[in-house]
């Protein structure tokens, strides 16, 4: 019975891929009504299928072998758990954004075929339960999310895909090198918290597990948007439409953190990296990452480009935690996870309401917007505050355990540099997200305007992330115990 | 099943061929059913005979001493037998259809399948000679297919590949010598027939003369420096770059690499030489500049071309680890790039059948009017690059695991060599890809008026290979293991 | 069965009376005449090959009345009744191959001639076979020169007179130091019958004495032979001499006249000197580094060419190249494989003169390659043949070429020294071969819109026979090699 059960594992993840793909072959729908609710409820069944999932116990399934030594294995653990219910609740609520938003584009019905498409495979990514399907679903993340970059088919969109391809490739291909050693070398390839190998046998072939692990962080770094390979996501996001950018930086970003968490906490071990040159030449890169982010961000005219900046630098926090190899950190990086894409996919979609309701793109173009847009702003601004960590938002207790963590951890220099760079970031912060509320809210006495309506579709997703960021913020509980599980295990 | 089976599978291809160009025939659809119906039988009769292998030899014609042309049927030969003879049917059906545009059809179609007949004498050869003098013939037999348009650029381009090939079997031939003088045997033994003894003191002689060989046989295999001929034969019909230049021709001269490291010079003999890290510097150096000549190129079939030169040195790659997994990892490749390659240089085909378009950038919205063609050819584009869950991704894991296991330091600069190439492949497989689903904005979709995908005949072959692809890709266990019992000298 | 070992003699007696005969007839019926004797002559040395073959020894025949060692004789076993047969067969393809030509080309009035000089030409090649006493080979060596110059010149085409001028002034050049070395071995032994010089050889060997000036005249022999065979490089007179002359003398002289001196130095290298002697000199070093010289030059200077007959008499550079290379191995194999090669060459050079011959016969006449183009569409059986002939010379399975470059690569892989030298140049010199003679290939096969006028083959029946008789010759060499090796080395132990 409990064998047939599994079989659940798979529904999720391919009854979005069907949906998408039947989308994307069908091309015409007669009325835009009947897509609408066709995606609604697709939408709202992955759902169902996710909820049933998590709520259920544990479940592991081996779909088909590749090779005898390959299976495609999945799983579902703490981590996959969490990661799939943040994908679901994102998907839905980004998705009825999009109904609105997608009004005014083209080509609606492939959008939304790979919208689907995409969200399938993460979750198939979140499921997985060894490396080589972890991989898998890696390669098909980047294949799947690729048209809805594309999307606009304007020749800056086309050449930012081509950028967004080839970077995530190179990356794939710098981790698929590790990945063929971890496969070889290893007695298994599933997933297992703490690592699969002996300390023993890490101690005999150090130089090249280092030059692996190396390998490994850079290559999935790339999707994390980590220095120097980042300059693909600044210019692939903002060309994607709102919602698209809002997924793409929020969640699809995510996937190289899963990645990272996977290869290093669930297969090496985060007791190998502690300590050794990599992990402090990735600290380095982190902090460099971070602060050129918002350094960046911070001269960037272009709102959702300056938010995509914001994410170059925002990931790279999470990175940060967990390239500290600490217990708290960990847990700060796994909630700042959360934090971050509640938030960002928040701010995305807000720049995205702005401009479909006003076609402004740029920043000094949006004085007086809260005047026009009152519950956009009130929305970016509490998202606003939560990533520069000002309780009591989410952003202030993923950033304080981060602090926390490195403080705690005992690497010369970068124990105190690391928290300093983080402060210092989140100042940064402020000055670049800030001024679009002030100048919205206060645009001067001789600003006259009338208010632009704002549609439900639009504005229902945006409170809920709002709320999610505050509720977090206050009752963080509900959220660390799940990830004190995973730290428990993995650390 | 008798062993005078194997002389007639090498026979009747040539006898029908004959006929349909001397017969005189009424219509034409009479004598292409004449010509596909023997080919099947062909190949149906070549697929019992794998199946219910004879065990003895078939010795035709006693040379001078202990040297003769010789059949006999073993692991290695049935896999090339096979694939060869698998593929055939589909491409002379394709090839119907395709060459309704060009002249001397029924010349075409003698040597079309006379090339058939020579290549199973190659994968069925007993010995170094016999494979030796159908490897020559195989050039002969090519070269008026190369020149079957007649234009200048035909006439070039074959006197090039004449001269490499007879060039390059000029060398293979001191290999040869060799063999038969040192070896205990002239016959392929798996673990070679050297006979130590007699090779006493000339070991560096010997292995400089695998070096010479290796270089002699790697013209076909389009072994950097001697690769030019093979782009340049792209001005041959489709149907034979495709079967031809992706598969057979080049296939047997990797093929004969493989007979003479594992077979004659023996892989014991070679592995930690330097002729070992010579060539495999040498086919890395391939794999990494094919790939970039191909990214750089512009011609559609040549691009194309450029890939083959740089997969097959994967199976090079293969070959020269020595090792047992490496055979696998070669076998694997051989056969799974040559239904990738085939499947896009069919596509291709289609597109300058339907379209004469050649070049890529003529090849925008496409995808729009041609939607199977372009379908199937992203599958072979992802396959080639090696996306997990096509056959690509499965033989450069095994080449990747062999060269892992291998331990040769060399060797790990191999793998990083597959993953540049893959990256590269990423890139001009994708290009194409991306422009035809994506034309940039201000495309005008009325210059493709009248297009669409071709007939049956053309698109039957294609689907099947297609479902081949993705069919190996998700569960190719029988067929790894079959190659491994060929490499432990099993089978 | 007796009576067989008459034959030899027989048959140099009958060409050279036949050569007297065609003098008073008139064309045709020298022409018949002609072809008479050389089938009769190419039954008897069949008969005669069967016969040694069978009994596998050696026969001496005694000329006129004088025993040995005063007396003039003829000694014969399997190699050179086969020789014997090899050279009749070639000969009678290569005139009935360049038939048309002969009478295109000569005068009416001197057609008989042309065949009297061939009538010479085969008994002096006869009696090169056969004879076992020195000075009888020298007059043959001359009279083979003689009508060799007349074969060329008999067309009176300026270029031609020039190229036989030019070679007589070579042959002679390369008669007179045979002639030299002839005496000084005469002064050493006291003798001109070749058993007995060898066995007074052996003695002064034994003694020590005289080893400078045997040594000299080894050389002397050797040197006068290779100028007259073209070897490497004293060929200067060869590629006007084929390139110019009408075809079937091309042809002879190609596959037979120098062949025939080749035989003749073998037989010196074996029955005068004796084998061992001679491959402890060192001049079959030299003669192994002309070898390959002549392999690599040849070639290239064929590439060079822009005239499909100048061509193919440069690859003869190249090819003689191989069979002095195999010379130099020193080794029985390298001999096996010389003399293999000797037919193989023959065999092809022959076909390829032919067939160039029909080719530029459709081409108006011109030798170049600009105007050759498409010419195996106009004249599809001499475009086959030439296409096998080149794939012969080029060393493709199946053809006889490269059954010769099998044994000569397993010769050398006796000789540890020259291995890899050998083997190397050997598959230099065939990618060398590739490039001219499949260029020439693709280029006739390359179609193209000419006002000449093609040629069916029912309009030219002998000459396509003769044709396929060659290409199957040629096949028979390639594939049926086995027999063959085994009757040269069954020859050559019973040779000294």
């Amino acid at each position: 019975m409990e064998e047939k059960m599994n079989f659940i594992l798979l529904v999720p993840i391919l009854f979005p891929v069907i949906a998408g793909v039947f989308l994307v072959w069908k091309r015409e729908f007669r009325k835009r009504r009947n897509l609408l609710w066709f995606v609604g409820t697709a939408l709202l069944i992955t759902g169902t299928f996710v909820a049933v999932n998590l709520m259920g116990g544990e479940r592991r399934l081996t779909a088909f072998y590749l090779t005898k030594e390959l299976p495609v294995f999945f799983k579902l653990d703490a981590l996959g758990r969490l990661f799939a219910l943040l994908v679901t609740l994102v998907w839905i609520l980004a998705g009825f954004f999009s109904f609105e938003y997608m009004k005014k584009e083209k080509r609606e019905t492939r959008y939304y075929g790979f919208y689907l498409i995409t969200f399938g495979v993460l979750l198939g990514l979140d499921f997985s339960g060894n490396l080589i399907t972890m991989y898998l679903f890696y390669e098909f993340m980047t294949l799947a999310s690729l048209p809805l970059v594309l999307h606009s088919q304007t020749r800056e969109a086309l050449m930012a895909g081509l950028k967004y391809l080839f970077y995530s490739f190179c990356g794939a291909y710098l981790a698929l090198f590790g990945i063929y050693f971890l496969i070889r070398m290893g007695n298994t390839i599933e997933f297992t918290p703490g690592g699969v190998f002996e300390s023993g046998f890490l101690a005999e072939h150090e130089t090249l597990f280092l030059v692996i692990t190396m390998l490994l962080i850079f290559g999935f770094g790339v999707k994390a948007g980590m220095f120097p390979m980042h300059a693909w996501l600044t210019a692939a996001h903002p060309v994607a439409p709102g919602p698209a950018s809002g997924v793409l930086s929020g969640i699809i970003v995510k996937g190289g953190v899963l990645a990272l968490i996977r290869v290093l906490y669930y297969l090496i071990g985060p007791g190998f990296l502690s300590g050794t040159r990599v992990q402090k030449i990735w600290i380095i890169l982190t902090l460099i990452t971070i602060f050129m982010g918002s350094m960046l961000a911070f001269r960037e005219p272009v709102l959702k480009k300056r938010l995509a900046y914001s994410t170059v630098s925002q990931v790279s926090y999470i990175l940060f935690g967990l390239a500290v190899c600490e217990r708290s950190a960990f847990e700060g990086a796994l909630l700042h996870v959360v934090a971050h894409a509640l938030i960002k996919v928040c701010l995305f979609l807000c720049a995205g309401a702005i401009i479909y309701r006003t076609g402004c793109k740029r920043v000094e173009e949006l004085v007086g917007i809260g005047k026009k847009m009152p519950v956009t702003l009130w929305c970016y601004t509490i998202a606003s505050l939560g990533l520069i960590g000002i309780p009591p938002t989410s952003g202030f207790v993923s950033k304080w355990y981060l602090g926390m963590g490195a403080l705690d951890s005992e690497i010369p220099i970068f124990s105190w540099l690391g928290p300093m760079i983080l402060i210092i970031s989140a100042l940064l912060t402020a000055g670049y997200l800030l001024p679009v509320t002030m100048k919205g809210f206060f645009p001067g006495e001789e600003f006259v305007c009338k208010r632009e309506k704002e549609p439900y579709l639009m504005t229902a997703p945006l409170i809920i992330l709002a709320a999610l960021t505050l509720f977090i913020g206050i009752f963080p509980e509900t959220v660390l115990t799940v990830i004190r599980t995973i730290s428990g295990v993995c650390i | 099943m008798n062993a005078i089976c194997l002389l007639l599978v090498v026979l009747i291809p040539p006898l029908a061929g004959a006929v349909v160009a001397l017969a005189p025939w009424r219509r034409r659809t009479h004598w292409m059913i004449f010509l596909e119906f023997a080919v099947v039988v062909n190949s149906v009769l070549v697929w019992l005979l794998l199946f219910n292998r004879p065990a003895d030899t078939l010795t035709l014609i006693h040379f001078t001493g202990e040297l003769s042309i010789a059949f006999r049927l073993d692991g290695l030969g049935t896999v090339f037998a096979g694939l060869v003879s698998f593929l055939w049917p589909f491409a002379t059906l394709y090839a119907f259809e395709y060459m309704t545009k060009e002249k001397h059809e029924r010349v075409f179609f003698f040597f079309y399948t006379l090339t058939y007949g020579v290549t199973l004498a190659i994968a069925l050869s007993d010995n170094i000679l016999t494979m030796y003098c159908f490897y020559e013939m195989l050039t002969l037999a090519t070269v008026p297919l190369v020149m079957h348009t007649l234009s200048r650029e035909a006439v070039l381009a074959s006197r090039k590949y004449l001269y490499y090939s007879i060039g390059g079997a000029a060398f293979a031939f001191i290999g040869m010598i060799f063999i038969i003088t040192y070896g205990d045997t002239t016959e392929f033994l798996l673990g070679g027939v050297l006979n130590m003894v007699k090779v006493g003191e000339n070991r560096n002689v010997l292995q400089f003369i695998y070096f010479l060989t290796f270089l002699g046989f790697g013209v076909k295999a389009a072994v950097c420096p001697f690769n030019s001929w093979l782009p340049q034969a792209g001005v041959a019909p489709t149907p034979v770059t495709a079967l031809l230049h992706a598969v057979a021709v080049v296939k047997s001269g990797a093929f004969a690499i493989l007979r003479v490291t594992y077979y004659s010079f023996g892989t014991d003999f070679l592995r930690g030489s330097f002729a070992q890290s010579a060539v495999m510097a040498i086919v890395m150096f391939t794999i990494v500049y094919g790939c970039s000549m191909a990214v750089k190129e512009t011609h559609l079939k040549r691009r194309l071309a450029f890939s083959t030169i740089s997969n097959l040195s994967y199976i090079l790659f293969g070959a020269v680890l020595m090792t047992p997994l490496g055979l696998v990892g070669a076998l694997s490749h051989m056969v799974f790039h040559a239904l990738m390659k085939i499947c896009s240089f069919f596509c291709a085909g289609a597109i300058i059948h339907q379209t004469e378009r050649i070049y890529v950038h003529q090849l925008d919205g496409l995808a729009k009017k041609m939607p199977k063609i372009f379908g199937i050819f992203t599958v072979s584009a992802l396959a080639l690059m090696g996306v997990p869950g096509l056959c690509g991704f499965i033989s450069k894991f095994n080449l990747a695991s062999a060269a892992i296991e291998s331990g040769n330091l060399l060797s790990y600069f191999g793998i990083g060599c597959l993953l540049i190439s893959a990256l590269l492949t990423a890139i001009y497989m994708l290009s194409i890809v991306v422009r035809a689903y994506f034309p940039a904005e201000g495309f005008r979709e009325e210059t493709l008026e009248g297009i669409t995908d071709p007939n049956w005949m053309m698109l039957v072959p294609l689907i099947v290979f297609v479902i081949l692809i993705v069919g190996f890709g998700v569960f190719s266990a029988p067929l790894v293991t079959l190659f491994k019992d060929i490499a432990g000298g099993l089978f | 069965m007796e009576f067989v070992l008459n034959f030899p003699c027989f048959s140099i007696l009958l060409a050279m009376f036949a050569a007297i005969i065609s003098s008073v007839l008139k064309g045709r019926g020298a022409k018949i005449l002609n072809t008479f004797v050389v089938s009769l002559v190419g039954l008897m040395s069949l008969a005669v090959l069967i016969f040694t073959v069978r009994t596998g020894e050696c026969y001496v025949y005694v000329m006129g009345h004088f025993p040995a060692p005063l007396g003039n004789e003829l000694r014969f076993g399997a190699l050179e009744a086969g020789m014997a047969l090899f050279f009749a067969v070639i000969m009678l393809l290569s005139l009935n191959g360049g038939r048309r030509k002969i009478k295109l080309e000569i005068a009416e009035n001197k057609e008989h001639l042309y065949y009297v000089m061939v009538n010479l030409l085969l008994s002096s090649l006869l009696a090169l076979v056969y004879t076992n006493d020195l000075f009888t080979a020298y007059v043959f060596v001359e009279i083979n020169t003689i009508s060799a110059c007349g074969l060329i010149m008999i067309t009176e085409h300026g270029r031609c007179i020039e190229a036989a001028m030019r070679y007589m002034i070579m042959s002679l050049l390369g008669s007179g130091l045979f002639l030299i070395g002839i005496c000084i071995l005469y002064d050493l032994t006291g003798h001109l019958l070749m058993s007995y010089i060898h066995t007074s050889i052996e003695a002064i060997v034994e003694a020590g004495t005289y080893s400078v000036p045997l040594l000299v005249t080894i050389a002397l022999i050797v040197v006068g032979l290779a100028i007259k065979s073209a070897l490497f490089p004293f060929h200067a007179w060869l590629p006007d001499a084929y390139g110019y002359s009408t075809v079937s003398s091309a042809a002879m002289l190609s596959s037979l006249v120098s062949k025939g001196y080749i035989f003749l130095l073998i037989k010196l290298m074996y029955r005068v000197i004796g084998f061992p002697i001679f491959a402890n000199s060192k001049v079959i070093d030299v003669l192994f580094v002309f070898g390959i010289a002549g392999m690599i030059m040849g070639s290239l200077s064929a590439i060079r060419e822009n005239d499909i007959r100048r061509m193919i008499s440069y690859s003869s550079v190249a090819q003689i190249g191989y069979i002095y290379m195999g010379f130099g191995l020193g080794t029985m194999a390298g001999m096996v494989a010389s003399i293999f090669h000797i037919l193989s060459h023959a065999a092809t050079k022959s076909l390829l003169f032919v067939s160039a011959v029909g080719l530029t016969d459709v081409s108006g006449n011109h030798k170049d390659f600009e105007q050759l183009t498409g010419a195996a569409y106009r004249n599809k059986a001499a475009g086959v043949a030439f296409t096998v002939g080149a794939l012969s010379m080029v060393g493709i399975p199946a053809f006889s070429g490269f059954v010769s470059k099998l044994l000569f690569a397993q010769a050398a892989m006796d000789q540890h020294e020259k291995m890899l030298p050998a083997l190397i140049v050997l598959a230099v010199s065939s990618v060398l071969n590739v490039i001219y003679f499949m260029k020439t290939v693709i280029r006739i096969y390359t179609p193209v819109q000419t006002g000449y006028p093609s040629v069916r083959a029912k309009e030219n029946k002998l000459f396509v026979v003769t044709l396929i008789c060659f290409i199957v010759l040629n096949v028979l060499l390639g594939m049926c090699s086995q027999p063959i090796t085994e009757w040269i080395v069954q020859g050559l132990n019973v040779f000294a």
